[in-house]
């Protein structure tokens, strides 16, 4: 237990030393605070421009304009980023054989993997969090009406995306080798998690609805119940990637 | 043309100041590692330094994402 404690400190000193947690905490930070007020200036900054006579019509926007923007920007933007800064935080030490030597002191291989997964979902946490914060406040300043369905669990759908995908980069970076192994397999999961979704059979089970029906959830034409599949779904692969990705871990070679 | 006036401009100051902060701080402290560092992952520091400055926000993530190199 105290070797998982000092390893996850001494991951998340390297997200400081790194700048991943600069990085990810300022993206984030501005996505917040962007995504409201871009919701408020679209129309002003559309009329602003004249596309040879023709006037575009934009009915005054919403408080669901401004999550909708969150959310958008988040699930693409955001999970690109979360992909670029965490896609190496296994396969970097691999490549560069700095984990030779603690293992041969005797650190367990999973401690490894589990530290690494507690490190990167804590700032993914405080990040996703700061958004979340940052845009919650600006959108009840900036609109008046501000009330919509499920806003917690929309809110946690996604926050539980990013920690499956956390699992996935840990589970590619042990299957594939190479400083941009785990980045590609993890980025290839999400295309064909992308594509199985357009069955409408899957969509009730598949982890990616989580980061699609945020927004459907705050209209409430989805409820929370329609997706308890997702989420224990989603819970049961985090899981299983993780010890899949120790049973892995601990028959290859480094 | 442009159809946000000054008044709407100091209306959303508060937003813009701290988004230009950010991007501010993201810009040098990439700048700073870029001049204070001599590898690159690829590229060479006039490209880098082109591209933390010029590109905001984007240029820094991607200087300390992949652009980085070693110590």
């Amino acid at each position: 237990m105290r070797a998982f404690f000092v390893f996850t400190k001494k991951e998340l000193v390297e997200q400081l030393r790194t700048y991943k947690s600069l990085i990810l905490l300022s993206v984030f930070f501005l996505f917040g605070m962007m995504s409201p007020l871009l919701a408020k200036l679209l129309p002003e900054i559309l009329s602003g421009m004249e596309l040879q006579g023709m006037k575009i019509e934009i009915p005054e926007p919403t408080v669901l304009d401004a999550y909708g923007q969150f959310f958008k920007n988040l699930t693409q933007m955001g999970l690109l980023a979360t992909l670029l800064v965490f896609g190496g935080i296994l396969s970097n030490e691999m490549s560069k054989g700095t984990l030779i030597n603690i293992l041969a002191k005797g650190l367990p291989r999973y401690t490894v993997l589990l530290s690494k997964f507690t490190a990167a979902v804590l700032l993914w946490s405080a990040s996703y969090g700061l958004a979340a914060g940052v845009n919650y406040g600006y959108t009840e300043y900036l609109f008046e009406n501000t009330a919509v369905h499920n806003l917690g669990f929309s809110l946690f759908c996604l926050w539980l995306f990013g920690c499956f995908i956390i699992a996935v980069i840990l589970l590619s970076s042990t299957i594939l080798s190479g400083n941009f192994g785990g980045l590609i397999l993890s980025a290839g999961a999400i295309v064909v998690m992308l594509i199985l979704n357009i069955f409408p059979g899957l969509e009730k089970y598949n982890p990616i609805t989580l980061a699609s029906k945020n927004v459907a959830l705050l209209l409430g034409t989805a409820t929370s119940a329609d997706l308890t599949w997702n989420v224990v779904i989603t819970c049961l692969l985090t899981l299983g990637s993780l010890l899949l990705s120790a049973i892995l871990f601990h028959r290859k070679r480094i | 043309m442009n159809a946000v006036t000054l008044d709407q401009l100091q209306e959303y100051l508060p937003f813009l100041i701290p988004i230009i902060l950010v991007e501010m701080a993201l810009m040098i402290t990439a700048l700073v590692h870029v001049l204070r560092h001599k590898n690159y992952r690829f590229g060479n520091r006039i490209l880098w330094v082109v591209l933390v400055v010029c590109l905001q926000i984007v240029g820094p993530i991607v200087y300390f994402t992949i652009g980085r190199g070693e110590e």
